[in-house]
């Protein structure tokens, strides 16, 4: 390959950065350096070189002063063109050039970045979070507080619990009031998914036109109002009602969960993609050997006409894998969806937490700005359904009463929980209001109780079945709250320790509940 | 009775994908008639089926690199299934990227289409995907139900517009009626009328040619000379039957033809370098 080079003396050294880079780059036509040709003016070049590849027509050459005395470029034998050409080509490489080259593209750069914020891209991954909140349950609870915005739903049946926590770091700006007169940090509200989900529906658009969101809650008449602030000065104001509730939260101790993997959501999405959409149900299996999921069919009469599915999976596939206890879990596949298809479209990996049938399972993603969790209840028993269907149905009554009384004060509980402090970070992020660990795990929904290290006995949730169970279910939660409570003594009625002052009286029709 | 096929080609598990998709938007249940050299796709002329019939045929060497079939009996060596194709296509669809794909015939509760697929992971041990296609197989006596239809004594054939154009056109004219007639003649030349109290609408195809059968027909003395070629030949058809068979069209047809029998049938036929497929839909009054 010939390299023609004509030189000439006058040029200015402006011209020599670009058209010494002309002279490298002509042969081979570099798309990029085109590209960082075609800048901005404003960021400090005067002249603008058409590098077009049909030029190929040399550009000159002039030799700084510096270069020109250096020894071992006054060699005789080394003629002038070939002086030229060299020093041409060092140019390219020099410092001032490089610099050059740096400082543009970090301009460049930082001129892109203050286009597209990364904030934008918080509010797309937030209507992702309502989008898959969508897919759980009808309501949504909004619950603010100092760890950052708890985004909660709960399907119908209770059977199924996503949340959603963002902390501070994920908004731009992030301002909790000061406590109000009820003793509570913030006020905690529960909104229609139906009026939530049209705001953040098409992601696309919000990407493309909103510069800008603002969710403010509590605002003086029960509204929460979210501001979009859009292009071309255009502002759209939501207020939404909600309705003042004490939000579900699932107690779920991922810690004593004998089984966990971990893989990244990609392979989640591409098993759960073999199942059709309207697939209900999926059961689980684990052993240490493999990972196998197939689709559940639960009527006898359907048999003849559902498809199959069935596949498994190497634990060399998984992140992290440990099988404690070979089991088999039965869990309805919808409501996990919209948290694998947000985990995909953040690369982030899910973990999954859970037990024998009849626990609870856990799906959680984290970052480090948010971390996303959704606890599913299994079937009990792969032949009897009703038994965990009738708990959760007794469960809500049970939780409705249990809502409405204490949601009890860090202080007197903390310092005596049966659990040990190392609790790992991911049931913090399932913990109540207080802040403090959640460790009960009944098969379904509590509700925001601080319930202290008791392992409440399975045997004891599936037997609920009737309307004495609610209580039964109620009075363990009470009996998990006692400080000086044993785990095996089931005979003792705890005594409530600690309650809302406005609520006294709710909590005094609680203690005279019938007996276990 | 045995079945075993395996595709290894992504290409022709592409293709055999979407002919069972093509199939699976036609009709929600068909036969699947099985011989050593081919694969057929029923649907038998039925009033539940409103009178259509369909008729697809593929030949097994395209698509399968290992295919046995062992049939009911050696001189019926053929096997007969009803299946659900959708059931197939969704099947299908979701082992796309597989390395090999396996077709059997088992037993598990009840006679099944297994369709057992490797997918490729990052690690070195396959994953393995197994779907079961529930079954219903034909017993030899309705066996002559799902024959090969004959071609019909048409009196006009003609090559189709491009699909999709069709399509545009039916679709708008579903809105307005649920009749349509359909008419053709020689001269290349076909029109999409609908007639209702308020509007009547023609859409006018010209040029589109016709199919030079007429050394092949064994009809009385070659239809295509003693016909006027201006003459249309034309049947009234329930719009929705010819929607669906526009509408499912994944594979683009070498040809594509329809054959009309006044006021009797229209015989549509596609031709794909490996597959075949006929759909009969009668007039109506």
């Amino acid at each position: 390959m010939q390299k023609r080079v004509t030189f000439v003396e006058q040029l200015e050294m402006e011209n020599v950065l670009t058209k010494g880079r002309g002279h490298v780059s002509t042969r081979s036509m570099d798309p990029e350096r085109g590209g960082l040709e075609s800048l901005p003016r404003h960021l400090g070049r005067e002249t603008h070189v058409d590098m077009s590849p049909s030029n190929q027509r040399m550009k000159t050459s002039h030799i700084p002063q510096t270069l020109m005395s250096v020894p071992f470029l006054q060699h005789p034998a080394l003629a002038t063109g070939r002086r030229r050409h060299l020093c041409s080509i060092a140019n390219v490489y020099s410092t001032e050039h490089m610099r050059q080259q740096m400082k543009r593209h970090y301009l460049n750069v930082l001129h892109t970045y203050i286009q597209s914020s990364v904030y934008t891209s918080h509010l797309k991954a937030f209507g992702k979070a309502v989008h898959a909140l969508s897919r759980v349950g009808d309501e949504l609870w909004l619950d603010p507080k100092v760890k950052g915005l708890a985004l909660r739903s709960v399907n119908s049946a209770h059977s199924a619990y996503a949340c959603f926590l963002f902390s501070p770091l994920f908004f731009k700006n992030y301002n909790l009031r000061p406590a109000t007169e009820h003793g509570a940090e913030t006020v905690k509200c529960k909104l229609a998914m139906k009026c939530v989900l049209p705001l953040f529906r098409c992601l696309n658009s919000i990407e493309r036109n909103v510069e800008q969101c603002q969710i403010s809650v509590g605002s003086p008449d029960d509204q929460v109002m979210i501001q979009f602030f859009c292009r071309h000065g255009i502002t759209k104001t939501h207020n939404l009602r909600f309705q003042e509730s004490e939000a579900l939260q699932a107690v779920f101790a991922s810690h004593l969960c004998p089984n966990v993997l971990k893989a990244p959501a990609r392979l989640f999405g591409d098993v759960v993609m073999h199942f059709p959409s309207s697939q209900e149900e999926v059961t689980l299996s684990m052993t240490p050997l493999r990972v196998g999921l197939k689709n559940y069919c639960d009527a006898v009469n359907d048999h003849m006409k559902t498809m199959y599915t069935e596949m498994s999976l190497h634990p060399d596939e998984f992140d992290y894998f440990h099988v404690g206890v070979d089991s088999n879990i039965t869990f309805c596949l919808k409501e996990l969806r919209g948290l694998l298809s947000f985990a995909e479209s953040h690369c982030l990996p899910v973990s999954v937490y859970c037990g024998a049938a009849g626990k609870p399972v856990c799906f959680s993603v984290e970052d480090m700005v948010l971390e996303a969790t959704v606890v599913l209840a299994t079937l009990y028993d792969p032949e009897s359904k009703d038994p965990s269907q009738s708990a959760a149905m007794t469960l809500t009554d049970a939780t409705q009463r249990c809502a409405e009384a204490a949601v009890l004060p860090v202080g007197s509980c903390e310092a005596n929980i049966g659990e040990p402090e190392d609790i790992p970070a991911v049931t913090e992020m399932i913990a109540s209001s207080q802040g403090s660990p959640m460790n009960v795990p009944p098969a379904l929904m509590l509700p925001l109780l601080h319930t202290a290290g008791v392992c409440v006995p399975e045997d004891h949730c599936s037997s609920a079945n009737s309307s004495p169970a609610s209580s039964t279910i109620c009075s363990l939660l009470f009996r998990a709250v006692s400080l000086e409570q044993d785990n095996h003594d089931s005979t003792a009625r705890p005594p409530v320790l600690a309650f809302y002052s406005d609520e006294e009286e709710n909590m005094e029709e609680d203690t005279d509940s019938p007996s276990l | 009775m045995k079945f075993r096929g395996k595709i290894v080609d992504i290409a022709c598990l592409n293709h055999f994908s979407r002919v069972i998709t093509t199939i699976s938007k036609l009709t929600k249940m068909c036969v699947l008639r099985l011989t050593s050299d081919n694969l057929f796709f029923v649907l038998s002329e039925k009033v539940a089926n409103g009178g259509v019939s369909m008729w697809c045929e593929l030949s097994q060497a395209n698509f399968f690199d290992e295919y046995q079939m062992e049939g009911v009996s050696t001189e019926d060596n053929e096997i007969c299934l009803e299946v659900t194709p959708e059931n197939l296509s969704r099947a299908l669809k979701t082992v796309q990227n597989a390395k090999a794909v396996k077709l059997k015939l088992t037993k598990k509760h009840c006679p099944c289409l297994t369709i057992a697929a490797e997918l490729p992971t990052l690690s070195s041990i396959s994953r393995v995907v197994t779907h079961d296609v529930p079954v219903d197989v034909i017993p030899r006596r309705l066996w002559h139900e799902f024959k090969e239809p004959n071609m019909p004594d048409f009196d006009v054939s003609i090559y189709l517009p491009p699909l999709k154009t069709m399509k545009n056109v039916v679709d708008r004219m579903k809105n307005l009626s649920n009749f349509l007639v359909l008419e053709a003649n020689l001269n290349g030349e076909m029109n999409l009328k609908i007639e209702t109290d308020l509007v009547s609408v023609t859409t006018h195809f010209k040029d589109l040619g016709n199919p030079p059968w007429g050394e092949d027909a064994s009809q009385d003395g070659g239809p295509s000379q003693s016909r006027d070629p201006q003459a249309m030949a034309q049947a009234r058809v329930d719009i929705r039957k010819l929607q669906q068979f526009l509408m499912g069209q994944q594979v683009n047809p070498s040809k594509a033809m329809c054959n009309i029998v006044h006021e009797r049938v229209v015989h549509l036929i596609l031709l794909h370098e490996d597959m075949s497929l006929q759909y009969f839909i009668p007039a109506v009054a």
